[in-house]
C-alpha cells in the first residue's frame, strides 16, 4: 500500500494561475522519490500543499489509506511529514541544537532542559549521519550544515515523510555527496524523502523512482532504473535537451577589466580576498573556481561596488572605478547576476515590469523629467518575458509570485537586456531548468561573442567547464592555479587545486594569465 | 492607461475587492465586538450605540465635524504612507504638526499675516517648517545610523514642549492665563468651504495632497526608487539607486505633509490660532489609517472616512451617554490585528461555520 498519495490535486492561485491541475503522486513507503519538471511546473506548489501551507482546491490526500487534510503545518508535522525549504527558515543567533528543538523542547518541570536537548540533536545527528556540532550559533554555519540543521528540525519532530525542496541548489558538489549519505542512511532505517531537483545526474542517482510534471500536470511516473538522462530530459520538457553550447572565436585583445591587489575584509575581520589580480578581455569568459566561501564572491561584489575593498585597484576600460557608486559603475558598462536573488537580485514585493527597468531609472527611455514612462516600462517587460519565456501571467504580477526558476529569468533579462561592457555573474543557473539553464548559457555566451567580457563563478564545475574561457582556481583568497579550459582540463585537476591540496607556481600559470 | 493589458487590470481588480472585502469584514467584525461591549458595560446600550451609529451624520453641525477630521486623518495617514512605503518607521508627524503650526502662527502673526497673502504664507512656512523636522531624524539615520523610531519620538516631545513655551511667552496672548494665542488675522484663516461648519479649504487641500502623493510614488522614478527602496534595500543599491537619499528624500516630504496638516489646524475653522495641545492625539491616529490603507494613498481618504466617522460618533457617545470614547480603542485594535494579519474573509467564514459561540457573536450584530 501507498504510504502517502495525492489523488486530482488541483491548485488555482488568486490571481489565475493554474499551478497544479489533476496532479496525482503516489509515495511508497522507504523510497526516495523524486518530483521533477520545468520551472513553474507546480513541484513546490504541490509540496506547500502536502506540508498543509496551501490549501488544494480539488483533490484529496491519502495518508496510510486514510483521507487527511492539512490545515497547516502543524497538522501535516503531527502527520509525520517534514519540509526543507529551499529558504531556511533557522534564527540564526541560536545555536544549532535550539533551533533543532525549538518549538518542542524538552523540559524538566517547566524550565529547558539544554543538557538533554544537546544530548538529543547529538544523538539524531549521529544516527542519520548529519555530521553537525550542535553547540555554534546557526549563522556561523556554512550553507550545508545549515540544511543539515533543517533536516533534523524536521526528524527531531519524528518526521516520516521528508520533503527536500531543490536541496542540492545551494550545496558544493562534495556536500551534495554528504547530503546523499545522509538521505541513504535516512532510508535504511525507514524513513520516506521527497526530492526536487533540476540536474537529473543527481536525480537518478539518488531516488527510487521519479514524478515528472510539466505545465501544472502530472505526465508520469518511472522507475529510476529504467529512464536515461536523455529519456528523462525528453520526458520533462517536451522535447530532446543537449546541454551543451558553442562559443564562437572572438577578439580577445582589448582587455575590459583589470583587478590589482584586490584585498577584502570581512565584517568578522577576516581577509578573504588577499591580493588578487587579474584581468577580463572582451569576448571571453574567465571562471573563477573555488569552494563555495574562497572568495569568488566577494571579488565580484567589490567589481560591482557593493563592497567596501580594503586595497587594491579596479579599472574598467582603463579608467579606475573604485570609488564609483554602483550607478556610474553600471553607466559604464557593468552589469552583474547576484548569486541570491530573492536578497539582491529582486524586489520580490514589486511588479515584474518594476523589477525589469530598476538599473535603468536614468535611462530617457523609461524616465523624462523624472516621471515614469509605464507605456515603455510596461512593453520592455513584455518584450523581456517574451524572449526570455519568463512564465508569468504579466508585467504586472508581482515577482513574488513567480516560481524559483522565473525569478531566476527576470534577473537575467534584466542584466543582459542590453549588451554590457563587463558582465559579472554569479551562480547563474541556481534552481533553473535544464531548457532556461541552456538558455541562459547560450544569452552569457551570446554577449561574450558579441563582445563582452565576463567573469562567472559557480558551484557547479560542468557550468565552469562549459562556459569558460580561462578558468582561475581561488583557494583562500588567492588564485592558486590557472588554466586555458582545453578539452583535457578535468574537475579532477580543478578539485585537487580547489581544496589547497596543490599550487601551480607562476610558470605553470604564466600561459593563462593574460 | 488605455493599454493595460487585460489581465493587469483583472489581477489588479481582484486583488482591489480582495483588500476590500478584507477590511469591510474587519470593520464588520470590529463592530460586532463593540456593539457586546457596550451591551456589557452601558446602562442604557441602545442610546449608546444610537449616538455611536447615527450622531456623526445627524445634524449639520456634526456633519462638519466628521468631514473636518476627514480632511486632516487623510493628511496624517498620507504621511505615515509615504515613509511606511519606503520600510522607514517615522513616527513624526506629531512633531512635524507642532512645528508646522508654529511656523505658520508666526508668519501669521506677523504683519504678512494681513496682507491677502497671509494664508498662502502661512501654509508654506508649515510645511517648510514640518519637511525640516521630518529631515532631522532621516539625516540622523543616514549619517549617524540613529533609529528613526527613537529619534522621531523624542523630536515629537521637543515640539509639543516648545509649542507650550512659545504660547506662554513669545507669541501674542488674548488676556493672562489664557493659554492660545490672540486670533489670527481674517486674511490668514482657512476659509470655511461650508458656512457655520468646520468644512474648510482644508479639506481641498486634503484632497490635493491624495492625489500629489498618489502621483509621486506611482507615476514619479523617485516613487518608484522608493517603493524599491522600500521592497528591498539591498537590491536597490545593487541596482544602482541611492537608497539613503530616496529614505532621507521620502521622510522630508512626509515632514511637508505634517507640516500642511500643522497649518490646516491652527489656521482653520477650528482654531484660527495657536494653542497648546490643538491636535489633541490625531496626528498619530494616521498610523491606523496608513496600515489599514496598506499605505495606498489612494484608499487612504476611504479609510479616513469610516474611522473619522467612528471617532466622531465615539466621542458624541462618550458626551452624551455612560460609555467612555475609549470603547472605539477596542474596535481600532481589532481592526488593525485582523487587517494586519493574514486574515481573510475565507478563514472567518469557515470560523463562524465550526464554532457556535462565535456565531453568537455575529447574530448578536443584527
Ligand atoms: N503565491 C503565489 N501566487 C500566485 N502564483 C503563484 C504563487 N506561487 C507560485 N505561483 C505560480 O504557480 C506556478 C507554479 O509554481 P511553483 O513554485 O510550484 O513551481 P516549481 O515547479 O516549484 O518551479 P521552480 O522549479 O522554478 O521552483 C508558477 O507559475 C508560479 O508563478
Ligand atoms: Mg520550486
Amino acid at each position: 500500500m501507498a504510504l502517502l498519495e495525492a489523488i486530482g490535486i488541483g491548485k488555482t492561485y488568486p490571481g489565475g494561475v493554474v499551478a497544479n491541475d489533476g496532479v496525482n503522486l503516489v509515495i511508497e513507503p522507504g523510497e526516495v522519490h523524486a518530483v521533477v519538471g520545468e520551472n513553474g511546473a507546480g513541484k513546490s506548489t504541490l509540496m506547500k500543499i502536502l506540508f498543509g501551507i496551501e490549501q488544494p482546491n480539488a483533490g484529496r490526500l491519502v495518508l496510510d489509506g486514510k483521507d487527511v487534510s492539512f490545515a497547516g503545518p502543524r497538522a501535516a508535522i503531527d502527520a509525520g511529514i517534514g519540509m526543507v525549504f529551499q529558504h531556511f527558515s533557522l534564527v540564526p543567533s541560536f545555536a544549532v541544537y535550539e533551533n533543532v528543538v525549538m518549538g518542542s523542547e524538552p523540559r524538566q518541570g517547566i524550565r529547558f532542559d539544554r543538557k538533554r536537548a544537546i544530548a538529543e540533536v547529538q544523538a539524531l545527528s549521529d544516527k542519520f549521519r548529519l555530521k553537525v556540532d550542535p553547540l555554534p550559533p546557526v549563522s556561523s554555519l556554512p550553507v550545508g550544515q545549515q540544511q543539515r540543521v533543517e533536516i533534523l528540525k524536521a526528524l527531531y519532530r519524528n518526521a516520516r515523510i521528508l520533503i527536500l525542496d531543490e536541496p542540492t541548489a545551494v550545496l558544493a558538489p562534495q556536500e551534495v555527496q554528504e547530503l546523499f549519505v545522509a538521505i541513504r542512511s535516512l532510508v535504511a532505517q525507514g524513513k520516506t524523502v521527497i526530492f526536487i531537483a533540476h540536474k537529473l545526474p543527481e536525480v537518478l542517482e539518488i531516488s527510487d523512482r521519479i514524478t515528472v510534471m510539466r505545465q501544472g500536470k502530472t505526465v508520469g511516473q518511472v522507475k529510476s532504473s529504467e529512464v536515461t538522462e536523455k529519456s528523462l530530459a525528453a520526458l520533462m520538457v517536451g522535447r530532446e535537451v543537449t546541454l551543451r553550447v558553442d562559443r564562437k572565436p572572438t577578439d580577445q585583445s582589448k582587455r575590459v577589466a583589470e583587478v590589482r591587489g584586490l584585498r577584502v575584509v570581512n565584517a568578522r575581520g577576516t581577509e578573504v580576498v588577499a591580493g588578487l589580480d587579474l584581468n577580463v578581455h572582451a569576448g571571453e569568459i574567465v571562471g573563477l573556481v573555488g569552494v563555495e566561501g574562497n572568495g569568488q564572491a566577494e571579488t565580484l561584489e567589490a567589481i560591482a561596488g557593493l563592497k567596501p575593498i580594503a586595497a587594491g585597484d579596479i579599472t574598467l576600460s582603463g579608467e579606475a572605478i573604485n570609488g564609483l557608486p554602483v550607478l556610474d559603475r553600471r553607466g559604464r558598462g557593468l552589469a552583474s547576476i547576484p548569486e541570491d536573488r530573492i536578497s539582491e537580485g529582486l524586489a520580490t514585493g514589486a511588479t515584474v515590469a518594476e523589477n525589469l527597468v530598476s538599473t535603468k531609472l536614468t535611462d530617457r527611455r523609461f524616465v523624462r523629467s523624472g516621471l515614469l514612462d509605464l507605456k515603455a516600462i510596461r512593453d520592455n517587460a513584455t518584450k523581456l518575458i517574451a524572449e526570455h519565456s519568463i512564465r508569468v501571467g504579466g508585467p504586472g504580477y508581482t515577482v513574488g509570485t513567480l516560481s524559483g526558476g522565473n525569478m531566476q529569468k527576470v534577473v537575467v533579462a534584466r542584466e543582459l537586456s542590453e549588451q554590457p561592457k563587463l558582465l559579472l555573474v554569479n551562480q547563474p543557473t541556481r534552481g533553473v531548468d535544464l531548457g532556461a539553464t541552456q538558455f541562459i548559457w547560450r544569452t552569457i555566451t551570446d554577449a561574450r561573442d558579441k563582445g563582452a567580457a565576463v567573469l562567472l563563478s559557480s558551484a557547479d564545475l560542468s557550468e565552469l567547464l562549459a562556459l569558460s574561457d580561462r578558468l582561475l582556481v581561488l583557494y583562500r583568497g588567492r588564485l592558486v592555479a590557472a588554466f586555458l579550459n582545453t578539452p583535457d582540463l578535468t574537475p579532477e585537476t580543478l578539485g585537487t587545486y580547489m581544496l589547497g591540496l596543490s599550487t601551480q607556481t607562476a610558470e605553470d600559470m604564466k600561459p593563462a594569465l593574460r | 492607461m488605455s493599454n493595460v493589458p487585460a489581465i493587469d487590470k483583472s489581477i489588479r481588480f481582484k486583488a482591489f475587492r480582495q483588500e476590500v472585502t478584507r477590511s469591510v469584514g474587519a470593520l464588520v467584525i470590529a463592530l460586532a465586538v463593540t456593539t457586546v461591549i457596550v451591551f456589557l458595560t452601558s446602562k442604557a446600550p441602545l442610546d449608546a450605540l444610537t449616538q455611536l451609529f447615527t450622531a456623526p451624520a445627524a445634524k449639520t453641525r456634526t456633519i462638519g465635524l466628521w468631514v473636518d477630521d476627514i480632511a486632516k486623518l487623510t493628511l496624517t495617514g498620507l504621511a505615515f504612507s509615504l515613509v511606511f512605503q519606503a520600510r522607514q518607521f517615522a513616527m513624526g508627524v506629531q512633531g512635524q504638526v507642532y512645528i508646522g503650526a508654529i511656523a505658520a502662527s508666526f508668519v501669521v502673526l506677523s504683519p504678512i499675516g494681513t496682507t491677502p497673502f497671509g494664508l498662502a504664507a502661512g501654509v508654506l512656512a508649515a510645511m517648510a517648517a514640518g519637511a525640516f523636522y521630518g529631515f532631522l531624524p532621516g539625516i540622523a539615520k543616514a549619517k549617524l545610523g540613529a533609529n528613526e523610531i527613537v529619534s522621531s519620538l523624542m523630536l515629537n516631545y521637543i515640539a509639543i514642549e516648545l509649542c507650550n513655551f512659545l504660547v506662554r511667552t513669545s507669541l501674542p496672548l488674548p488676556q493672562a492665563g489664557v493659554l492660545t494665542t490672540v486670533d489670527f488675522p481674517e486674511q490668514s484663516v482657512l476659509p470655511a468651504l461650508v458656512a457655520n461648519t468646520r468644512i474648510d479649504l482644508g479639506l481641498i487641500f486634503a484632497i490635493v495632497a491624495v492625489l500629489v502623493v498618489w502621483f509621486a510614488l506611482y507615476r514619479t522614478s523617485w516613487g518608484l526608487k522608493l517603493r524599491l527602496v522600500g521592497h528591498n534595500a539591498r537590491f536597490a543599491e545593487y541596482s544602482g539607486i541611492k537608497s539613503t537619499f530616496i529614505m532621507v528624500s521620502a521622510m522630508t516630504a512626509s515632514g511637508a505633509l505634517g507640516g500642511l496638516l500643522g497649518a490646516v489646524f491652527v489656521q482653520g475653522q477650528t482654531w484660527g490660532k495657536l494653542t497648546v495641545q490643538f491636535e489633541g492625539g490625531l496626528a498619530f491616529e494616521g498610523i491606523l489609517v496608513a496600515i489599514v490603507a496598506r499605505s495606498r494613498p489612494l484608499a487612504v481618504p476611504i479609510v479616513a472616512i469610516f474611522y473619522a466617522y467612528l471617532r466622531q460618533g465615539a466621542s458624541l457617545m462618550n458626551v452624551r451617554t455612560d460609555v467612555p470614547a475609549e470603547v472605539i480603542g477596542v474596535v481600532t485594535a481589532i481592526i488593525i490585528l485582523l487587517v494586519s494579519s493574514s486574515f481573510s474573509v475565507n478563514f472567518v467564514s469557515k470560523l463562524f461555520r465550526r464554532a457556535p459561540a462565535a456565531a453568537a457573536v455575529q447574530s448578536a450584530a443584527k
